[in-house]
């Protein structure tokens, strides 16, 4: 018999609603050894997520009784009667106090100081004394806090139905994983002292516009020339006054010259693409494209220089106005697109235009600091945000954790968001996430609903990789019994905020013994049942919660009458390891009235 | 057979434009459904199955006529829906929607949703549409007493019941039913499932049925459409599509079907990576792509619109994910390249960069 790692027994617990209590749990048992796939199967609201949050402590609900030991180690707190009264005393006791505090400050002020000081000071004494003692007493809770706090993350994790919602889609995926590492500790050692990265993070400003003017040498050297004529404009040459009022007459030359620039640069690539990398064929193609009407080069695939001709007709990566144009005048249309004045430079040609115009309408002390104001705002955020970057090794550590997860292309990903990741793939960043710091359990929440069969398939073979490599248990909560099926030594069944039946897999599909357990898999389509046949669907739907009768639940659904309605039936063991909640109706294959 | 289709759908395309840059210049198009063909034979169920982002909810919102068509033509009963006014392409085709609580209005007793578009359309009032109304809830086994209430009182598969019901009221010949039982636990979707196969039985409807559960599809489908990537990849009879598929990428969707019988554990066909983006998909065929297949530099030159293999089993002839045409000789110029010849080794042409590659000499 291996390992016990998760005890749950007698698990029972309600929710406080405005509708009075509601019962989620019903005396649920369940146990997962070491290196173990435990499968909780059943329809929403039977319980499967409440009791995986009620073990990681992260539940809304109230526990009324039972436990959940986790290597022997309780998991569950509940303050003693004494103490949870003494609580609650004191607790009203400072509420009390605080407001006839205040009562006394307001006595202080209208009536008399003296008295009124008095009254003040006495009930803030009561209520600070009072606070003293239930922090005191909430001692033990506070410390099972700060153990459940270490137990999640490092001992057990789970993993969200839903990776859109469990991810922070304000940082990027390396921060995320890497802020997990740190509170767990897992961290290793940064590649460079602090000292060094502060230094580094001063000088960050600079090496950001050398950066800049080799990456973009032309942009910068167009930016810088535009700087330096709207100074030589202000300031002028030698002893002569600036010339920024002619200036400002001149300056609609830049409307021209700026889509001559962006034409000079395409003509260069276009001479480029057909001159070194291209092919004869895919030259002749580019030039038909070229003088056919209606195609432009987006058309031709740049990897392959295949022509779509097909879409030649749609015209749909033409602009308005390009099509305005041809209208008007073929030839002229034509000869734009051939010369790559593709009309594109427009906007920006009007933007710079107008922002050149103001700064030589401008008084240039104004100018010059405003150039300062904004330098100053900027620079704090540059430093700032070098200086929190990420230390090569800790980026590398979260590359290998992606890696392990067998995310393709990990140095990429880990500059993504969460946005910019497909479903897939936000799921496997989670899983990495929770197996960061190697935990002994992990409780999967549905992992795989949200998800596509082929990537369901990735993720559910991940999981079983990871299980085989690290020995991780896995407590794995679903609806669908294929899942089941493929992943799980044993399953658990649940109905209602019960355990229905428990066995190995095996047996449980070969020999299931309570009537749910036949309906669930009955009721499923697959690939060999009879297509368009009837399928054997459970009638009716899980009882309200409110509504749950103290006996045999499915018989309640099944609209049976009797006495197994209100005795609760015994968990019995039919064979070595398959337990099964023994309602003799439910037990019985001839009672079994599907619609 | 010379019955007329139901639905014609020829070349169907449905791109929508990316606006982005400066005066919102439309830069890219996603390419959601890109060339699709098909013919709805009148009563049948045609299954429409494929990964997430795959277009098969943009096909059939297109063919109903709920948002305009790019290129190509949809035609129902002969004519084309774009000459059809919406009024009665609605009394004709109806929708159910994936998510049965958003597509009701939370305010509106079931009365009024379900005998909504009767009214609209002008055609019952008073007490003849609270019959009408009593009379749809029956055939979708809902009861009289739940006509006065309100959506947030029912369950999941209540809700699709009555849109099921809302459907029905102005007796269609078809409808689309996008994902129906997607939202539903197991228990609830089997008795959604065996009411539209009583309904379809008793009033003769077409039904296109648009799901990512191939086991689903499978049930209830007389054939089954395969999308990817805006295009049908294979299109036959429920049972031989799954007993016999011939695309790799069908296979790949059927063997990725959790099956629910621990002693057969299968080994999956393995596939990596998620289904490229439809902003610019890979030329050719898009799965062959995806598989990294030696055969796809083939298709890219190939004429990939279906092909019949068998009778009433269609499918796209790329050579490199179907072995039908893996010896076809369209594309074929040289041997495929992970076939080493003996003697001499010839040219081959590098898929990314198209320049020739020498494997002669060094």
């Amino acid at each position: 018999m291996s390992e016990k790692l998760l005890e749950i027994s007698g698990l029972r617990v309600h929710f406080d609603t405005l509708d009075g209590q509601v019962e989620a749990l019903n005396s649920v048992d369940l146990e997962v050894n070491k290196g173990q796939i435990m499968g909780l199967v059943g329809e929403s609201g039977c319980g499967k997520s409440v009791t995986s949050l009620v073990t990681i402590g992260l539940a809304t609900c109230e526990v009324d009784e039972g436990s959940v030991k986790y290597e022997g180690e309780e998991l569950l707190f509940r303050d003693s009667e004494s103490t949870s009264q003494i609580k609650e005393i004191s607790g009203y006791i400072v509420v009390m106090s605080v407001l006839l505090s205040i009562f006394g400050g307001f006595w202080t002020i209208l009536i008399d100081p003296i008295q009124g000081r008095n009254i003040l000071l006495g009930f803030a004494l009561v209520s600070s004394v009072s606070w003293g003692v239930g922090f005191l007493f909430s001692k033990e809770s506070r410390a099972h806090e700060k153990f459940m706090r270490w137990v999640r993350g490092n001992e057990i994790s789970m993993i969200f139905q839903e990776p859109m919602t469990a991810l922070n889609p304000l940082y990027s995926v390396e921060k995320q994983i890497s802020e997990v590492m740190r509170e767990h500790g897992r961290l290793v050692d940064p590649e460079t002292p602090t000292i060094n990265r502060i230094g580094e993070a001063l000088f960050s400003p600079f090496s950001l516009i050398y950066r800049t003017l080799a990456a973009k040498p032309q942009s910068s050297a167009a930016f810088l020339s535009v700087m330096a004529f709207v100074i030589i404009a202000h300031r002028g040459i030698g002893a002569r006054q600036g010339f920024a009022d002619e200036a400002q007459s001149w300056i609609w030359l830049l409307m021209l010259v700026v889509p001559l620039m962006y034409s000079i640069s395409n003509i260069s690539r276009v001479r480029h693409m057909l001159t070194d990398e291209m092919s004869l064929e895919e030259r002749v193609a580019m030039e038909t494209s070229f003088s056919g009407s209606g195609f432009s080069m987006d058309r031709i695939d740049p990897r392959t220089g295949t022509v779509f001709s097909e879409y030649s007709h749609m015209e749909t990566d033409l602009t308005a106005f390009d099509l305005w144009l041809r209208g008007l005048n073929p030839r002229v249309w034509l000869f734009a697109h051939r010369f790559g004045v593709s009309l594109q430079g427009l906007p920006a040609a009007s933007a710079i235009t107008i922002v050149v115009f103001l700064m030589l309408w401008m008084p240039f002390s104004s100018l010059m600091g405003m150039v300062v104001i904004s330098s100053l705002l900027a620079l704090p955020v540059i430093i700032g945000i070098d200086f929190l970057r990420l230390d090569p090794a800790h980026s590398r550590q979260v590359q290998g954790i992606l890696e392990d997860v067998r995310i393709p292309n990990p140095e990429a990903v880990v500059k993504m968001y969460p946005h910019e990741l497909s479903g897939g793939m936000r799921q496997r960043v989670m899983i990495g996430m929770m197996m960061s710091c190697e935990p002994k359990l992990l409780i999967a929440d549905e992992p795989t609903t949200a998800l596509d069969v082929t990537i369901q398939a990735q993720i559910l073979k991940l999981m079983m990789d990871l299980r085989d490599e690290k020995g991780t248990s896995i407590l794995l909560i679903t609806h669908d019994l294929g899942v089941i099926a493929e992943m799980c030594d044993d399953v658990t069944v649940m109905y209602a905020g019960r355990v229905v039946e428990r066995a190995p897999v095996e047996e449980l599909f070969a020999n299931p013994l309570h009537a749910y357990t036949r309906g669930l898999m009955a009721c499923t389509p697959n690939i060999a049942s009879t297509r368009k046949s009837i399928l054997p669907a459970i009638p009716g739907q899980v009882a309200n919660p409110s509504d749950f009768v103290s006996g045999c639940r499915f018989c309640q659904r099944m609209d049976r009458q009797g006495s197994t309605l209100t005795t609760r039936p015994q968990m019995i063991e039919s064979s070595p390891g398959h337990w099964v909640e023994a309602c003799q109706i439910c037990l019985d294959e001839e009672e079994d009235k599907w619609e | 057979m010379a019955e007329e289709p139901l639905i014609e759908i020829e070349n169907l395309r449905k791109w929508f434009p990316i606006k982005g840059g400066f005066l919102s210049q439309t830069k890219k198009y996603v390419r959601a459904v890109d060339g699709v063909s098909l013919e709805i034979k009148r009563g049948e169920t045609l299954g429409v199955v494929g990964e997430s982002g795959c277009g098969k909810t943009t096909l059939g919102r297109v063919l109903m006529g709920l948002i305009p068509i790019t290129d190509g033509s949809v035609r129902y009963s002969g004519e084309d829906i774009r000459n059809i006014p919406n009024k009665e392409i609605r009394r004709k085709m109806q929708i159910v929607f994936q998510d049965p609580g958003g597509s009701m209005n939370p305010r509106m007793s079931v009365r009024s949703i379900v005998g909504e578009p009767l009214q609209v359309n002008g055609l019952m009032d008073g007490v003849e549409l609270t019959q009408k109304v009593s009379e749809l809830l029956d055939s979708v086994g809902l009861k009289n007493e739940h006509m006065t209430r309100y959506p947030h009182e029912f369950s999941g598969g209540q809700k699709q019941r009555i849109a099921l019901a809302r459907a029905l009221s102005l007796d269609p010949e078809f409808i689309l039913l996008d994902e129906p039982t997607s939202a539903l636990d197991v228990s609830v979707q089997a008795q959604v499932l065996n009411l539209l196969e009583s309904i379809q039985k008793s009033r003769d409807l077409t039904f296109v049925f648009i799901s990512h559960d191939l086991a689903v599809v499978r049930h209830i489908s007389d054939r089954v459409a395969v999308m990817y990537l805006g295009k049908i990849v294979e299109l036959a009879d429920a049972d031989e599509i799954y007993r016999n598929p011939r695309h790799a990428y069908t296979k790949v969707l059927i063997s990725a079907i959790p099956n629910p019988d621990p002693s057969s554990r299968r080994d999956r066909v393995p596939v990596e990576g998620d289904v490229p983006s439809p902003v610019d998909p890979p030329p050719g065929c898009a799965f062959g792509h995806r598989l990294k297949h030696p055969e796809w530099e083939r298709s890219i030159t190939m004429d990939l619109s279906l092909r019949e293999v068998s009778p009433g089993h269609w499918v796209q002839p790329c050579p490199c994910c179907t072995d039908d045409f893996r010896d076809s000789p369209e594309g074929r110029s040289k041997p495929p390249s992970w076939v080493e010849p003996e003697g001499e080794k010839e040219d081959r042409i590098d898929p990314i960069s198209g320049a020739k590659i020498s494997e002669r000499g060094d």
